[in-house]
């Protein structure tokens, strides 16, 4: 008989963030390709048609979300009550553990020790991706500043209207919001594959774990 | 208590547009007893035009709301417009095609703005003077001297900077560009560029710029008053000019150095197609039945979106039309690096290539995403093989130490 030790691995407040993180990311995908490259609607009467309106708006609607989330999340990593993980996306500094676990991605050698929350590899791609978010979110907001000249909106396009000019002009703003939209595809197949792959080998339940909130550990009797 | 606060914010507000007008008043006085008269009466020329004096009142109202003033305001915007011939203008021509003086000085459709131009005090202007050579060179450092710190610099445009700026050398010493405007903007008192060229370097400046071409701001190192478009139009010229006569002073400008009063919003924001855009009314080829209608030219390619200017609201020849207006899609002529940003012209911007060939961010996205899922299809493969030939997987991680709790 195996017997298994149950280990909290996410506190609950960290599971609804995540959730909401990801639910927000697939929207605004989503929609964002439909702003790129819109169908027209031939049916019906201009003023009864409001559909690139309402994309527009469940996009912002979501993307605002994500700042809020995103603040959220930063407040986690340095002062969750349960486990204030920041330290662990710096799992990749360590270099030998780095080689170690792509070895083990590879197949070539076993899983190495694990001194972090996250494995090295893991720790490196979740910075990249919330490096990622920063980007979306700061061109996002620029673009919706472009737009929309009052209230929160007008003060952040003022402070990020340097950026723009920077980057050189609301063309590469938009157009540098679409490639990481492409990045956000390449790290959600990823991600969601190294999940089930984790849950498939070491069987510790890593896919539920995010949504009951605890993974386990087998012990011999 | 707030129709109290609202007579008090009135008074306030009155109080400041009375003095406005008491300093614009003194400020064109100034200017009356310093500048020599025009050299032609505006009434006069309007009159040869067939203009009347309907017309032209009719114009101030419009050009006083065009700057964002109250109508109080019209009677000074008129004198101004009477002392538009009293600034002596120094007009150079740099890298550029001469469209931008063509479009404002010869349009088949006059209207006051570019009658106004007529009566500018050009003391030197490449193309209209009748001197040539040394005389025009003389007429040059004469101008410059003579209204030393009074005189406006019109630039028209950029500035080549390769082999120290031999790309472009003008008049009969082959001065270079650079020392030509160096000179000439030391003693103005603002300069202005007109048009895309003058402003970013335009064409000139596009990839893979061979002559370092940019523009004369970048080049000189000195803050201009930026006119954009290819070419601008004539309204956003003439209004930054009367501001100038009327306050002594240049309107805001945004952080490109473009007066806010034209270049505040974008197209899209004021664009008579936008009812089509919110709707997701697309003209998907060069004259479909929804071209026929008049609907959004987005996925023509329009960049409206991604472009500040007025072009939807003064629209050009006489209020005629503008570009959107005569169905095809905002170039994007008022931004910087335009042809370079905003290419494809008649395509949205994600379909950009890549490679001369057809690779666009989309494809490569795509294949990259079909590689990432063969990929992982392989690796999960590899990875039941590894499981039933060993115990590859058998040596759990230790758990790593850390301060949370164990059930
Ligand atoms: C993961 C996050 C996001 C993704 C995947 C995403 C995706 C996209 C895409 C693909 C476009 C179309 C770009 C194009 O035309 O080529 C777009 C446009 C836009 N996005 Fe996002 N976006 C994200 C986050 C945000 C955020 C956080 C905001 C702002 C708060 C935002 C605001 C906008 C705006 C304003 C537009 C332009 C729409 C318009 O004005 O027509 N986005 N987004
Ligand atoms: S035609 Fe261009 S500027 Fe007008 S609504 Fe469509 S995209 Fe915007
Ligand atoms: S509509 Fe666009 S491309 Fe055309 S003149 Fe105006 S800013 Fe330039």
């Amino acid at each position: 008989m195996q017997k298994y030790l149950g280990i909290k691995e996410w506190s609950a407040t960290l599971r609804i963030n995540h959730w909401a993180v990801a639910i927000s990311i697939f929207i605004l995908i989503a929609t964002g390709f439909y702003i790129a490259d819109p169908f027209t609607i031939y049916k019906g009467e201009t003023v009864d048609k409001f559909f690139m309106g309402n994309v527009r708006f469940v996009h912002i609607l979501f993307g605002v979300f994500l700042i809020f989330l995103s603040i959220w999340r930063l407040y986690l990593a340095v002062f969750s009550r349960f486990h204030a993980d920041w330290k662990d996306f710096l799992a990749w500094t360590d270099l030998k553990g780095l080689v170690q676990q792509i070895k083990f991605y590879l197949l070539i050698k076993g899983h190495p020790e694990q001194k972090y929350l996250y494995g090295p590899v893991q720790a490196l791609v979740y910075s990249g991706c919330w490096g990622m978010v920063v980007v979306t979110l700061i061109t996002g907001v620029i673009l919706m500043g472009a737009g929309y000249h009052a209230g929160l909106t007008s003060v952040a396009y003022f402070v990020l209207k340097p950026v723009e000019n920077l980057l050189g002009g609301l063309a590469v703003v938009r157009y540098i919001h679409h490639i990481f939209t492409w990045l956000f595809i390449l790290f959600i197949v990823v991600h969601i594959y190294m999940a089930f792959w984790y849950d498939a080998v070491l069987k510790q339940g890593t896919v539920s774990s995010m949504i009951g909130g605890t993974k386990f550990k087998q012990i011999k009797e | 208590m707030a129709k109290g606060n609202n007579s008090e914010y009135k008074k306030m507000i009155d109080q400041q547009y009375k003095d406005l007008m008491k300093h614009c008043e003194l400020h064109m006085e100034q200017i009356e007893k310093d500048l020599p008269e025009p050299r032609e009466d505006l009434h006069e020329i309007l009159k040869d035009r067939g203009f009347s004096r309907r017309d032209f009142i009719k114009w101030t109202s419009a050009m006083t709301a065009a700057l964002m003033l109250p109508p109080i305001f019209r009677p000074l915007v008129a004198k101004a417009a009477e002392n538009f011939g009293r600034i002596p203008v120094v007009w150079l021509h740099f890298a550029e095609c001469t469209g931008c003086s063509e479009a404002f000085l010869r349009s088949s459709y006059p209207n006051v703005d570019t009658i106004l131009l007529e009566t500018i005090s050009l003391e030197y202007h490449e193309t209209l003077m009748a001197a040539s050579g040394y005389q025009a060179e003389q007429n040059l450092q004469k101008a410059i001297h003579d209204f030393a710190g009074k005189f406006i610099c019109v630039i028209e445009g950029g500035l080549p900077r390769g082999l120290n700026g031999k790309y472009l050398t003008l008049g009969p010493k082959g001065k270079t560009g650079i020392e030509v405007g160096k000179e000439v903007a030391s003693k103005a008192a603002a300069v202005v560029c007109i048009g895309a060229c003058a402003v970013n370097g335009n064409i000139q400046a596009a990839k893979p710029n061979p002559t370092d071409a940019t523009g004369v701001g970048r080049a000189l190192g000195i803050s201009t008053v930026n006119i954009a478009g290819c070419p601008p139009n004539a309204v956003n010229f003439t209004g930054t000019l009367l501001h100038y006569i009327m306050f002594g002073t240049l309107p805001p400008l945004d952080s490109l150095g473009r007066p806010v009063w034209s270049y505040g919003k974008r197209i899209h924001d004021y664009c008579e197609r936008r009812s089509h855009y919110d709707a997701s009314e697309f003209v998907e080829e060069w004259g479909d039945k929804s071209a026929l209608k008049g609907w959004c030219l987005y996925k023509m390619g329009c960049k409206g979106p991604y472009t500040y200017g007025n072009c939807s609201k003064v629209r050009f020849n006489d209020g005629v039309s503008w570009p959107i207006m005569a169905g095809h899609g905002c170039i994007g002529c008022t931004e910087p690096a335009f042809w370079d940003t905003m290419a494809p012209l008649e395509k949205p911007l994600d379909e950009k290539t890549y490679g001369g060939g057809e690779k666009t961010v989309d494809t490569i996205g795509a294949v990259l995403t079909g590689a990432a899922v063969a990929g992982v299809a392989v690796h999960a493969v590899a990875s039941a093989v590894r499981h039933h030939q060993s115990d590859f997987f058998k040596t759990a991680p230790t758990s790593h130490k850390d301060d949370r709790t164990e059930e």
